[in-house]
């Protein structure tokens, strides 16, 4: 302590910018300025410069100056029928594959709850989809789902006789973009509920076997309140993860048939860089950011009930 | 006395360098390094075109001119080169376009109006007079004018402005199994059928109608086991197949075809703002034609009943041995022939595709032309322009485009293709020529892209069978009506 003060004495007698820059007081500050500049730049930057346009008459595809034309982009949203088609069709896709990823995810936790042979190998396996990058998969389901020769058609053919396509039809496309989404992240929700259920003390399970309790009440009243916050949290996380849906839905149906999938998170993309509408597209991108936010707070206030809950 | 001896060498050295410098610098200031940077899908026509510069350009201004290409798949290609124009990184002098976004990136400022530049040079005028009309009409002009306005009116066309350069003129042709249609076994059925020949030659296809084409649909779908040819079918076997894909321009480009053999139209860009979509575009006679497109999708393999039925799945679908014929772009056909991509490679031919019979007897085959033209951007300095334009002056030289054409491209040149030679330079070469007659093309107004997408999405709900011909026509309509209203196009 006593030597750094004498170096810091030392690099002020010397006097100068950079002594005074270097000074101790001012290490912090300095170390963490590279992250906050990049932070800046990257992300509030951008924010705030695509918020502002949201109020202005502007296409990035022209060179023209933009005019200022207030919440006239977030009213011809708001009032547009097809992004209400598409916040429906996306209300969807995300209620019906968290709920998919929900039953699957907590059967999975309480088959990995338990001790089997090659439990370890068979956890690693099923963990594996949840890694792959999300253009891998929507193109491993497209040739899974394609009726000439892909797998699913096969199968089919073999007991009706005909070529079977999934996505010709709208209900059949979602569920198509459901399986490859629950597919996907099933797992990371069994992850979830199974770190809930290897933190429940066994010695509730001995007690309730002792008063003969039977599985379902031992479930109501033992494990599912263990879990009940992390199923919320898995909830909450995989809401907000799939309402911003795109890659998968965009590789395996483009939004079709016709526009039977089309997600939200695809309109914009076509807003933003098909048509060059960009303040239609600011202004709608923040309207789903929006909601992600109540989402997130509802998220945060869940982390927290279940902080309070572990202490 | 050693100071002044070594002052003196310095001095010599000094006047030897000078002397140097002079007699060398004439040749030398004039030549510059310039590098051009070229959008360009990647696939072969664009891969051709670099190694054939890296062969043969040589820049006759002396410069040391260098092509670099910035190869984009084709998936991404519209992105990509729209976030970089838009971006103002200026990345690209020149760029590798398809027609439709003349509009969109000529009123952006982007891409350089090239009118007076081809009226002060002879031999790009030249150029400009052996092109073929369809070529100069769907390529080069914004405001875009009709194939027949060009015919009418050679270079330099009143009230016309000029853009791009063929890069690789492309039209889609029928590919087929001659193993298959010139097999008797199949010809005898499908005469007894349908009490028609097979068409086995280039001049038996010359006169199929889309009638016969249906019929061919018919006799060829084929179940697992069932006889096919001299053996029996390994897997299903589907009839024909034409592009019905929801993604870019996959159904519109086949769909037009049939609205204008049916005598009906699209919007009309070159008439505005008179011309109306609203009574034109959902017209009776369009409703037919469109019908008539969704008749024959039964025929095809079941990824048609999916909307996802694009170029490339028809092309690999027909190279994996799944149908007897598909009609695909001319550009897609080098990798049939190949035995590396193709299990149908030794087996394939290649005619014109088919158009409707009219009253006369004569088939009408009007298309909507694809490929796409290279163009120059607005921030170029005058040497990069010269050196831009020597590089297209070197690329539509009879001898470059017939090498092209030796190795899988087309040519725009009239004088190219009238060489007897070349239709025997690629087995498509001849349907190509004969098809070119027939290009017309898509709008080319700024609002394009939101024009297709909504017409893509209506004609993909039209074929899974979510609604109507008619149903989709009038929701198309009403859409072009109202955007084409909004950016005044339409009074």
């Amino acid at each position: 302590m006593a030597s750094s003060a004498v170096v810091a004495h030392e690099i002020r007698s010397e006097g100068g910018f950079l002594a005074w820059l270097l000074a101790p007081q001012r290490r912090g500050p300095l170390l963490v300025a590279p992250a906050l500049i990049v932070l800046f730049l990257m992300n509030i930057f951008p924010l705030l410069w695509s918020f502002g346009l949201s109020f202005y008459n502007y296409s990035a595809k022209k060179r023209d100056v933009p005019d200022f034309v207030g919440l006239r982009f977030f009213e011809r949203v708001i009032t547009d029928p097809t992004v209400w088609e598409r916040f429906k069709t996306t209300a969807i896709i995300v209620s019906s594959s968290v709920l998919a990823q929900l039953v699957i995810g907590f059967l999975l936790a309480l088959l990995f709850s338990k001790q089997f042979p090659l439990r370890r190998i068979l956890l690693m396996l099923v963990l594996t989809p949840m890694m792959l990058s999300l253009v891998a998969v929507g193109v491993f389901f497209k040739l899974f789902y394609e009726p000439t020769f892909g797998l699913v058609s096969q199968a089919v053919a073999m007991f009706t006789g005909d070529r079977f396509a999934l996505l010709g039809t709208p209900t059949g496309a979602i569920i198509g973009v459901v399986i490859a989404d629950a597919w996907m992240w099933s797992p990371f929700v069994m992850l979830l509920v199974l770190a809930g259920l290897v933190s429940v003390p066994k010695y509730l399970y001995e007690a309730a076997e002792i008063d003969r309790a039977s599985a379902w009440r031992r479930f109501q009243t033992i494990t599912f309140p263990y879990i009940k916050s992390l199923l919320l949290l898995a909830v909450l996380f995989r809401t907000i993860e799939t309402f911003k849906l795109f890659d998968v839905v965009y590789i395996l149906t483009e939004g079709g048939p016709g526009s039977a999938t089309e997600t939200i998170g695809v309109y914009v993309y076509r807003l933003a860089f098909q048509y060059f509408r960009t303040s239609q597209s600011a202004a709608l991108a923040y309207i789903i950011l929006f909601v992600v936010i109540v989402l997130t707070s509802l998220y945060l206030y869940a982390v927290n009930r279940r902080a309070q809950e572990v202490d | 006395m050693k100071r002044s001896w070594e002052g003196w060498l310095y001095g010599v050295s000094l006047v030897a360098v000078a002397a140097g410098s002079l007699m060398l610098a004439p040749g030398q200031a004039n030549a510059a390094d310039i590098t051009i940077t070229m959008a360009a899908p990647d696939w072969p026509p664009t891969r051709f075109m670099k190694e054939e510069f890296d062969r043969s350009f040589k820049s006759a201004s002396g410069n040391n001119v260098k092509l670099e290409m910035d190869y984009i798949p084709w998936p991404s290609f519209y992105e990509r080169v729209a976030a970089s124009l838009t971006s103002g990184e200026q990345k690209y002098q020149m760029i590798v376009t398809d027609s439709q976004w003349l509009g969109s990136f000529v009123d952006g400022g982007y891409y350089k109006d090239l009118t007076e530049e081809i009226k002060k040079d002879p031999e790009l005028t030249a150029i400009m007079n052996d092109l073929h009309p369809a070529l100069i009409s769907a390529y080069s002009t914004y405001p875009n004018k009709s194939p027949q306005f060009i015919k009418d009116n050679p270079f330099p066309a009143p009230d016309t402005h000029y853009y791009g350069f063929p890069q690789f003129p492309d039209t889609y042709v029928t590919f087929y199994r001659k193993d298959l249609f010139c097999n008797e076994t199949e010809a005898k059925k499908f005469q007894e059928s349908f009490n028609q020949k097979l068409p086995c030659t280039y001049e038996d296809w010359q006169d199929v109608d889309w009638t016969t084409y249906e019929n061919i649909g018919k006799h060829f779908m084929r179940k697992k086991g069932d006889p096919l040819g001299d053996g029996v079918a390994d897997d299903d076997f589907f009839g024909i197949s034409y592009q019905a894909g929801k993604s870019y321009d996959f159904s519109t480009m086949q769909v037009n075809a049939f609205i204008w053999q049916h005598g009906g139209e699209i919007w009309d860009e070159t008439r505005q703002p008179e011309a109306q979509a609203e009574g034109v575009v959902n017209s009776e006679t369009n409703v037919k034609a469109f019908e008539h497109y969704l008749s024959m999708l039964q025929y095809m393999p079941p990824v048609a009943r999916t909307g996802q039925a694009d170029i490339f799945v028809i092309q690999d679908l027909y190279m994996q041995g799944k149908t007897a014929t598909t009609i695909d772009w001319v550009g897609l056909g080098e990798p049939v022939l190949d035995p590396k991509t193709s299990r149908v490679h030794d087996k394939s031919a290649f005619g014109p595709a088919p158009g409707l019979r009219k009253e006369d007897g004569t088939i009408d085959r009007t298309g909507n032309i694809g490929g796409q033209p290279f163009v120059l951007t607005t921030w170029n300095s005058p040497e990069v322009d010269a050196a831009a334009l020597e590089v297209v002056k070197w690329w539509l030289k009879p001898e470059t485009q017939k090498k092209f054409a030796a190795n899988g491209g087309q040519s725009g040149l009239m004088s190219v293709m009238a060489d007897p030679e070349y239709d025997s330079l690629r087995p498509w070469n001849r349907a190509h020529k004969e098809m070119l007659d027939w290009q017309r093309d898509v709008w080319h107004v700024p609002e394009f892209f939101e024009l297709l997408t909504q017409q893509q999405e209506e004609f993909d709900k039209a074929i899974t069978g979510q609604i109507t011909a008619q149903e989709a026509l009038d929701s198309i309509a009403r859409f072009q009506q109202q955007t084409l209203e909004d950016a005044g196009r339409i009074e």
